[in-house]
């Protein structure tokens, strides 16, 4: 997870789904039968990074939050492809563009509440955009392009001019600075659902959830031992005024709780005292999972990479012939151990199943002979570095890995292993100290290859605080052309991506390792064919089905 | 039926039938030793806690001349020939190779593929290393602290016994991981003294000083009874100072207390260490100690339970080694003593 964006067309929100998800399975669905009513107890590795819509911007979150905050638009329920469509939320239709895509207008459904009674209006959409910049969220990239924005994220206006709101009429107009192709995508984002204007604008509500518009609303959050969702009794409102593409949720209530060990969690699925892992068994359980529980077992396709950053701001990594050894060395069949096979091994940044995506493999190896000499000839002159990792048991052995990979090198390295639930606000505020490189991963948010580029690697996108860019990679004439390609038709520029991935990994500016797959797997109660699995939001909770 | 003469209460037996010009008079400290020596089941524990200590400290001749890898160097798609045939150390699906009677990998590997047997070892010196230096840490500042409020007694006392009262209150494993955590992401740093996150001497420091209170309470509290005596009222009338009356008069009356809680303590302190390693906030990964070997594990327990097993057995048997050897000492060393560590 995590992006920026902008782009030309607006055809293209269909085409981009279309193209992007070839490679999509086609697990879950409607199949099975179920009975409504019921509670459900569900386990994660790792709490979420947050549980506002505002500022959550991890899997994680998103899966949690996706059923308890509806945008205007949003990502359809159902498994692979379906799960990419963007459909109308809150609003009535998708948005009517104008001739020069700059102006876009929707109309809000009358009628709706929020679960504590208080009305949905127009104007909680501008207010929720404006929250994004007061909570200097990474989503307030997103919408940086709306007139006034930026101005507003200054402090020079009080509200975004871009965006006007009609309470009575529920009509929101949105005024771009530059056309958008993905501008719909972005609607559709959990950063853009509407908030009620007593939500404190300034602080991050995780421990305080604010009142929903989705089928669930959060009703005890306990951070970071777990979350409950239960049903969210104004949610009629909702369905009354049309909103027919947001499902209503079968089950009454989900307790989802923190449990870092995995097989743990595993093995309560599999005495059915635990309903569903958000994260995949561990390694050494999945063969006897996968023979054993094949009715209520599957792997699902899922669109990312895992990385290795490196800050090239500062020695050593600021060499290129340093950070070009660390692709050489890292291997990446040794980490698809480490995923118990689940990780598809690549060294490249756009994934299989993105549009662009062309394999290609630019350091041949693990050679450490040939990574050993780069870094003779480099003669770096810091050697000391640390390492950065979170505290998931995967991403410790991932980081152990590296660890060991950097020390073989010659460099003398520190392992600094922090909570999985701050890991990545950590890394992404750029005043830590020893930003030197670490493990990363990323998710789409919706199926364009401009989703790994601009907030990942443009030099526009380094930010302070809430920083994607981890690499803090700047190279002026690739974001010119990241923004140049943002700008047109994707069918015309795929091959483009594809030469932008290779001139990237030309620069060394990560070290990547793989695609990973994720799965699903859910006790005997669970109506296990009735699950869907977003390519977006992973698990959809309101498919959620407790058997007949 | 004993010897005429001897002592039912376990003191060695008197000499008899010696000439009285040739026995020689015996020091406490023999009187100790020979008490000691009797005690067989101390003795068989203390010899197993030399043994686990010479089995760790063997660790580099082991990595390097059998296992021939060190406890972090991973080996994710090494393969080892065991039976002729080729093996990987960990298979595709991430299993890791078990263990067996082969040189390389007798315990298997862990999801690192690195060698269990080696980190084992190493891990052991570090559990060890941590214990015995918290030891001194907790000794050194218990003993000052327990002199100073014994003897002055007053304010000073009052001072101190709150201190330690403070730190008391707080469960030690509660202490530990506030600590621990605290100083996980930027060390500790105070005036020039300046330690990083990731060195032994964070958990030394953490474990030696919460465990001060334990000892220092009961130090305080023999302290208070020696300076009544009259040995100390004569120094006192010769003229010493309160530090040299500390020194040379209060403090060898103190040794074998603190011999014993010494080696109580190390026993503790290896337990917090494993405690500390395993909730994430002593040993920092990927270093071994025992601790974060069964932290390692825990994700294996069903498939591979060595991987924990074997490291909670090593801690179960150098505690017991501990422990009984220390309460040997203490029924040697002061046989009307009731000295325990209380926590």
């Amino acid at each position: 997870m995590r992006k920026i964006r902008k782009v030309a067309a607006l055809a293209c929100v269909a085409a981009l789904a279309a193209l992007g998800l070839a490679a999509c399975g086609d697990s879950g669905g409607d199949g099975g039968s179920g009975k409504e009513g019921g509670e459900l107890k569900g386990t994660l590795t790792s709490f979420p990074d947050s549980l506002d819509p505002q500022d959550s911007y991890t899997l994680e979150g998103w899966e949690a939050l996706y059923n308890v905050y509806v945008p205007l638009l949003t990502y359809q329920h159902g498994s692979g492809e379906e799960g990419t469509q963007v459909v109308p939320g809150l609003a009535t239709d998708m948005p009517k563009v104008s001739a020069d895509g700059k102006t876009y207008t929707l109309t809000l459904r009358k009628g709706m509440k929020y679960s504590d009674g208080t009305p949905i209006k127009a104007s909680d959409f501008r207010y929720a955009i404006e929250r994004l910049f007061d909570l200097d969220s990474g989503g307030s990239s997103f919408f940086s392009s709306i007139v006034g924005a930026e101005d507003y994220a200054d402090g020079k206006a009080d509200s975004i001019t871009g965006i006007q709101a009609n309470d009575q009429t529920g009509e929101i107009t949105i005024n771009l600075t530059d056309p958008s192709g993905t501008f719909p995508n972005e609607l559709a984002l959990m950063f853009a659902a509407p908030v009620p204007q007593n939500t404190p604008k300034d602080t991050v509500q995780t421990n305080n959830p604010i009142p929903s518009s989705g089928p669930f609303m959060l009703t005890d959050v306990e951070a970071p031992r777990g979350y409950t969702l239960a049903r969210n009794p104004q949610f009629k409102t909702v369905q009354d005024a049309g909103a027919s593409d947001v499902p209503d949720a079968h089950v009454d209530k989900i307790t989802v709780t923190q449990n870092k060990n995995q097989s743990a969690q595993a093995q309560a699925i599999e005495q059915n005292t635990n309903d569903f892992m958000v994260d995949p068994p561990p390694a050494d359980l999945l063969p006897d999972i996968e023979n054993t529980y094949s009715d209520r077992f599957r792997f699902e396709e899922s669109i990312n990479t895992y990385y290795f950053w490196m800050n090239m701001t500062q020695p050593p990594f600021n060499d290129l012939r340093v950070r070009q050894a660390i692709n050489y060395a890292v291997d990446p069949a040794a980490l698809t151990r480490i995923f118990g096979g689940r990780l598809h091994p690549s060294q490249q940044i756009l994934p299989p199943g993105m549009p662009g995506y062309q394999e290609y493999k630019l350091y041949p190896g693990p050679d450490l002979e040939k990574a050993k000499a780069l870094l003779a000839e480099a003669k770096p002159s810091d050697m000391d570095i640390t390492v950065w990792t979170d505290d998931e048991p995967d991403r410790k052995r991932i980081g152990a890995y590296y660890q060991d990979v950097l020390n073989q090198l010659g460099f003398n390295t520190t392992l600094k292993i922090i909570g999985g639930d701050i890991y990545f606000d950590t890394i992404g505020t750029l005043k830590t100290p020893d930003l030197d490189t670490g493990f990363a991963d990323w998710f789409q948010d919706y199926p364009h290859p401009n989703d790994f580029f601009e907030p990942l690697l443009s030099g526009d996108s380094i930010l302070q605080t809430n920083n994607q860019n981890y690499s803090q990679t700047s190279i002026p004439e690739l974001t010119d052309e990241i923004n140049q390609l943002d700008q047109e038709q994707l069918s015309d520029v795929e091959d483009q991506y594809a030469e932008l991935d290779k001139k990237f990994m030309e620069q060394a500016a990560w070290a990547p390792y793989g695609n990973e797959e994720f799965t699903t797997f859910t006790s005997d109660r669970v109506n296990f064919d009735g699950v869907d699995f977003s390519l977006v939001m992973n698990l959809d909770y309101s498919s959620f089905q407790l058997q007949d | 039926m004993p010897p005429a003469g001897a002592m039912p209460t376990g003191e060695p037996p008197l000499p008899v039938g010696e000439d009285v010009e040739a026995i020689q008079g015996r020091s406490p400290w023999y009187l100790a030793y020979l008490r000691l020596r009797r005690n067989k089941v101390a003795i068989g524990f203390g010899v197993l806690f030399i043994v686990i200590v010479i089995f760790c400290l063997a660790a580099p001749l082991w990595s390097h001349l059998v296992a021939k890898t060190g406890p972090n160097d991973n080996h994710l798609t090494d393969q080892i020939t065991i039976g002729g045939e080729k093996t990987f150390v960990v298979a595709p699906n991430g299993i890791p190779l078990g263990p067996g009677l082969h040189a390389k990998f007798l315990l298997g590997a862990d999801d690192n593929g690195r060698d269990v047997m080696v980190r084992l070892m190493y891990g052991g010196r570090t559990s060890i290393y941590i214990g015995v230096m918290a030891a001194f840490i907790t000794t050194f500042l218990a003993v000052a602290l327990g002199l100073l409020a014994g003897y002055y007694r007053g304010w000073p006392d009052s001072v101190i016994s709150r201190v330690l009262d403070l730190i008391w209150a707080f469960p030690v494993l509660l202490l530990g991981i506030a600590l621990g955590t605290a100083l996980a992401v930027g060390g500790l740093k105070i005036g020039p003294l300046e330690i990083p996150p990731d060195s032994l001497w964070i958990p030394i420091g953490i474990i030696g000083f919460v465990y001060v209170p334990y000892m220092a309470r009961p130090i305080r509290g023999e302290v208070l009874a020696l300076r009544e005596k009259e040995f100390v009222e004569a120094a006192v009338a010769q003229g010493k100072g309160p530090i040299r009356i500390m020194f040379t008069e209060l403090l060898p009356n103190l040794v074998s207390t603190i011999i014993v809680f010494f080696t109580l303590n190390i026993a503790n302190n290896m337990l917090l260490e494993a405690a500390l390693s395993f909730l994430g906030a002593g040993v920092k990964p990927p270093n071994a100690s025992w601790g974060t070997m069964i932290a390692d594990g825990e994700d294996r327990l069903i498939t591979a339970p060595h991987l924990t097993i074997v490291p909670g057995l090593m801690i179960v048997l150098t505690v017991l080694a501990l422990n009984v050897f220390g309460d040997g000492l203490r029924d040697a060393l002061n046989p009307k003593a009731k000295l325990r560590m209380d926590q």
